[in-house]
């Protein structure tokens, strides 16, 4: 590559190394991650041939997913930026990474921009089984891009074949903890009286409404997991495995993904939608289909050698 | 409740919850393209573990605590009785003997109770 312009600052040159993107305006933990891998590449030093390289091309290329596909695809004009760049495929034997040009640097984790993202990936998905890429990768040149596939051609290859025709679903249950508190008071009689006893007590109720605390606090975890349990065990039989994810805030009980066959998706959504009509207690959160991103987890580092 | 599906685009913080730290992620990339010959190193693993994941499922749910509590009362019953009644009693030591007190170490004065 030419030498050009060598007067070019060496901090936005490390930036144009491939980056996890990252935002301050986030407070989710993730964030953290994708800071760590910033700071990583961050205070690295950047080789004169890196600078260069940067200085030579502004573009580099986002990267959405990986497709089992030998011939080359466009998915039409949906990618991120503001005109809604190519979405294009780049080949390494019967594998393809679908990608975009962006141009290079730390792209922010803007609604936007991670809507395209998923977009992008939703798109794809109609007709091919997809590894999501996870959001933010950008790399300089294509010839990068082939050397990824080509290093984790059997990792991708094997997890294409295990994701073929299935779909992951998303499934969030919250409840109105207070009723559910009430409910837990009304039907309790030890929790019933204890309350009572605390209304009645002259003087200190320290330690009655300690215990009812204590109380309350087992009867909601002993309810949230029987919930939880009789969900999982009447989706069994319609998927094909699960993942139970953290629940976020304090009124979700459960937090789930499920990854589900084609041939079983009506299945799957007529046993979601009928368990959640017999429950009036709870509300349902249900999405998808969403590419396999809470079954496939692959890192990659890489290594000088 | 009633459900509809929502489609996965819908919902940012779902969104969200997925694309960022899921799929293929890679930790730092140092590629440098003329110098050198590069190696990735491959950590990949499946999630597809159904008979083993729904074996999982109880302890899964119950690991995730599903209501915030207060951190007072998270504390196990005994464990607060016992420090306040240590505490009461140092505080009456410590009235009664006060001047001695102040030299000893706390620690032998809470484990000579």
């Amino acid at each position: 590559m030419a030498k050009k312009s060598p007067a070019k600052k060496a901090a936005p040159a490390t930036k144009t190394a491939v980056k996890r993107a990252a935002s301050s305006k986030r407070t989710s933990t993730k964030v953290v991650t994708a800071k760590k891998a910033r700071d990583r590449v961050a205070v690295r030093k950047t080789t004169p041939e890196e600078i260069h390289a940067a200085a030579d091309s502004g573009r580099g290329k986002y990267v959405y997913c990986v497709i089992q596909s030998a011939d080359s695809r466009k998915f039409g004009a949906a990618g991120i930026g503001d005109n809604g760049s190519e979405i294009h495929t780049i080949h390494y034997r019967d594998l393809a990474a679908v990608v975009s040009d962006v141009p290079l640097g730390i792209l922010d984790s803007t609604r936007e921009n991670v809507l395209a993202h998923e977009r992008v990936n939703e798109i794809v998905m109609r007709d091919h089984t997809v590894i999501p890429m996870s959001f933010g990768t950008i790399f300089k040149t294509r010839d990068d891009i082939v050397q990824l596939l080509r290093s984790a051609y059997d990792a991708f290859g094997d997890v294409l074949t295990k994701m073929r025709d299935k779909m992951e679903f998303g499934l969030k249950v919250l409840w109105d903890r207070d009723s559910v508190v009430k409910d837990i008071e009304d039907e309790d009689e030890g929790i019933h009286r204890l309350k009572n006893e605390i209304a009645s007590q002259k003087g200190s109720t320290y330690f009655a409404r300690m215990q009812y605390g204590r109380a309350i606090d087992a009867a909601l975890q002993l309810r949230s997991e029987r919930y939880g349990s009789e969900i999982l065990d009447r989706l069994r039989d319609v998927a094909v495995a699960s993942r139970i994810n953290k629940p976020i805030g304090d009124k979700m009980i459960m937090n789930a993904a499920f990854l589900v066959s084609r041939d079983q998706e009506t299945a799957f959504d007529t046993r979601v939608k009928s368990i959640a009509s017999e429950h009036d207690k709870l509300t349902f959160k249900y999405t998808g289909p969403w590419p396999p991103y809470n079954f496939v987890n692959i890192r990659l580092k890489l290594e000088r050698v | 409740m009633p459900v509809e599906r929502a489609a996965g685009g819908t919902s940012l913080i779902d969104v969200l919850d997925r694309v960022l730290d899921k799929g293929i992620v890679i930790d730092a990339w140092v590629r440098v393209s003329l110098v050198g010959i590069d190696l990735i190193t491959v950590e990949a693993r499946v999630v597809v573990a159904s008979i083993d994941t729904y074996l999982k499922y109880s302890e899964a749910v119950g690991q995730s605590v599903p209501v915030a509590r207060p951190a007072l009362e998270s504390r196990p019953y005994d464990e607060l009785a016992a420090e306040n009644q240590a505490l009461r009693a140092e505080l009456s030591a410590a009235g009664a003997t006060r001047r001695k007190a102040a030299r000893q170490p706390v620690a032998r004065r809470r484990s000579g109770l």
